[in-house]
């Protein structure tokens, strides 16, 4: 393991009963990196990420993040290494629909104590980043498909990761709008330096990375 | 918890709320409205007492008389001697104690329901001088008579007539508007205590059935510390023997025969099924918000929740629609529950009309209307339970919570 690895994963399997998902995959991701990981539909890429970001507990193996052992945590630990160091954009956005804009891109601020006014600034600061000052109170239903995804990346950003998981960011816009989201991806890695390990079954999309891995039947092909 | 975010949950999710406040709310308002008709009944059940100022009646039944001429004692309320009341002032907890002398006069024109009542005492029937609709009350020392104004009415007696009691003359100095007043000191005419016990102790007739010296009354009118009413009580009947009839708020009580007044283990027993079923109700809710919610649940822990802040955040949801609803419930059943009225029966032995006479033997009752409100005790306590509740349910559901992987509800189709 480098010292400049903000990310490993060793051996790494999931099994599902009798099924193999993810089989002895070993990879690194270094700090500032982005790396894409492609492959089809099916192909165990999102269970991959998955262990990888802590949400989910692999078979077997182990997986270091931000130089800590996570194979082994608990739920809550879990939980609160993410809160400190992942952000994640899903292709659903998964946004609260009862949240306006500002407090979904908040929401992993909640639990923390912080003043109300703190964590508005916080959510203001980088809606605007987003372009999405106008829409700082606007409830998902009323943003676009692009406005609810670059809502999900202000949010991943809020707590000032250590690295992003993007699970098929563009999967569900229309190409102009992917297009425009996979530029606010790059910008953050460009200017910022920030770490982002995504997830696309379009290999067009992941060629903009850095490095591209290639999945298949549970392996990582390069 | 974040409160903001319990707010908008509550207030967007509308249909969402609206079934989980009317699940929820059911056990809790259950609770709140048994014990507030619990405390209604209570709280009824004093009022024939406290319109003479008392906690505790005291009378002593004795023989018919012999014949009815002259003075005699109705046969419910006999002599109670000075020493006893001596006695009886010395029992702890009496905070004060007003006498009163009733008497049936058989006059040979007429029949009176006379008492004797004392110049000035808060505690007793001279608490009437509030009910004077014309004239004045008594002056001190003057042998003077009140009359009851529908009396008054019906037999034609104004101010500043004088009637003939066991033959005696007294100016008619107000008239008293009774029915306003309790159903348990009323009389046809009120005189001054003094008098209607020089009455009592001249009456031969009374004498030979219930030996009375002058400063003897055959009515006490006790208040008492709240908590020690029923020590008094006993204590009393101790001093005039088991017999003696000792009206307490807690006998009215039992003779208003409601399924509340039966006694406060059912309200117990019912706050307890009350509480269960709120129990029930609220797990099964939750359990279907967990289950409404579980992608929701999913980005809160992907997003650093902890296990504890989503329980918490749920719990707060459930604690504030229970608690807020059921108050509202409780109060618009509490509101609609004060319409009702309650009929308070006197018990025969402390009506002062004779049963021989028209009207005499009916049944009498005390209405009013049942004063149902939710006093802030109740009302914290609701509160209290709802947190219970909440925290009960809760740690039921804290595996259903924690089953909920972000990885598996996350997972795009």
């Amino acid at each position: 393991m480098n010292k400049s690895d903000i990310l490993v994963g060793i051996d790494l399997t999931k099994t599902y009963g009798e099924l193999a998902v993810v089989k002895g995959v070993s990879l690194a991701v270094r700090e500032g990196e982005f790396v894409s990981l492609v492959g089809k539909s099916g192909c165990g890429k999102t269970t991959l990420l998955s262990i990888l970001s802590g949400l989910e507990h692999p078979t077997h193996g182990q997986a270091f993040l931000a130089g800590k052992e996570i194979t082994g945590a608990s739920e809550d630990e879990l939980a609160l290494f993410r809160r400190e160091n992942v952000g994640f954009i899903f292709q659903s956005f998964n946004l609260i629909p009862t949240l306006s804009a500002w407090e979904n891109v908040a929401l992993p601020l909640f639990p923390i104590q912080m003043s109300e006014a703190e964590r508005r600034r916080r959510a203001t600061e980088l809606l605007d980043r987003m372009e999405l000052a106008h829409r700082l109170e606007h409830l998902p239903a009323a943003l676009s498909g692009g406005e609810k995804q670059r809502v999900a990346i202000a949010r991943a950003l809020i707590n000032n990761p250590k690295i992003v998981f993007a699970d098929e960011p563009t999967g569900n816009l229309d190409t102009a709008t992917g297009d425009a989201i996979m530029a606010i991806l790059n910008q953050l890695h460009r200017e910022q330096g920030m770490t982002i390990l995504m997830v696309t079954h379009e290999p067009e999309l992941a060629k903009t990375a850095d490095r591209v891995l290639h999945m298949q039947d549970g392996e990582v092909l390069s | 918890m974040n409160l903001r975010y319990v707010f908008k949950e509550l207030t967007h999710q509308k249909r969402r709320t609206a079934i989980s406040v009317l699940g929820l709310s059911i056990g809790i308002a259950l609770f709140v409205i048994l014990n507030a008709l619990s405390l209604a009944y209570h709280e009824a059940a004093r009022a024939p007492l406290k319109e003479v100022g008392a906690d505790i009646t005291v009378q002593r039944p004795g023989n018919v008389p012999e014949e009815l001429a002259g003075a005699v004692f109705p046969c419910s309320a006999v002599t109670i001697g000075e020493e006893e009341i001596e006695d009886i002032k010395a029992i702890p907890g009496i905070r004060g104690m007003g006498k009163a002398v009733l008497l049936w006069i058989f006059d040979p024109n007429r029949a009176w329901i006379v008492m004797g009542i004392e110049q000035n005492n808060p505690v007793g029937p001279s608490i009437l001088k509030n009910f004077i609709t014309e004239g004045r009350y008594f002056e001190t020392g003057k042998p003077e008579v009140l009359v009851e104004a529908a009396y008054a009415r019906q037999f034609g007696i104004r101010l500043g007539d004088h009637v003939n009691v066991a033959g005696r003359s007294y100016p008619v100095v107000g008239l008293i508007d009774a029915s306003h007043a309790s159903k348990i000191a009323v009389a046809n005419l009120y005189l001054p205590l003094a008098e209607v016990q020089a009455i009592a102790a001249a009456s031969k007739n009374l004498q030979s059935v219930s030996p009375f010296a002058g400063e003897d009354v055959n009515l006490l009118f006790i208040r008492a510390d709240q908590d020690r009413i029923k020590a008094v009580a006993a204590a009393v009947k101790g001093i005039l023997g088991e017999k003696a009839t000792v009206a307490t708020p807690e006998s009215f009580l039992k003779l208003l025969g409601s399924l509340f007044a039966l006694s406060d283990k059912f309200t117990l027993a019912a706050s307890i099924i009350a509480m269960i079923i709120a129990i029930l109700i609220a797990f099964k809710t939750m359990a279907g918000n967990v289950a409404e919610r579980a992608r929701e649940i999913g980005v809160m822990k992907a997003v650093g929740w902890t296990h504890r802040n989503v329980t918490m955040q749920l719990l707060a949801e459930s604690i504030i629609q229970g608690f807020a609803a059921g108050l509202l419930i409780a109060q618009a059943a509490a509101f609609a529950l004060g319409f009702m009225t309650v009929n308070i029966p006197i018990p025969w032995e402390m009506s002062p009309t004779p049963h021989f006479l028209p009207g005499g033997g009916d049944p009498l009752f005390k209405t009013l209307r049942l004063p149902v409100h939710i006093p802030w005790s109740l009302a914290a306590f609701a509160l209290l339970l709802s947190v219970i509740i909440g925290g009960l349910t809760g740690a039921l559901l804290g595996r259903h919570i924690s089953k909920i992987k972000p990885s598996e509800v996350l997972r795009h189709e």
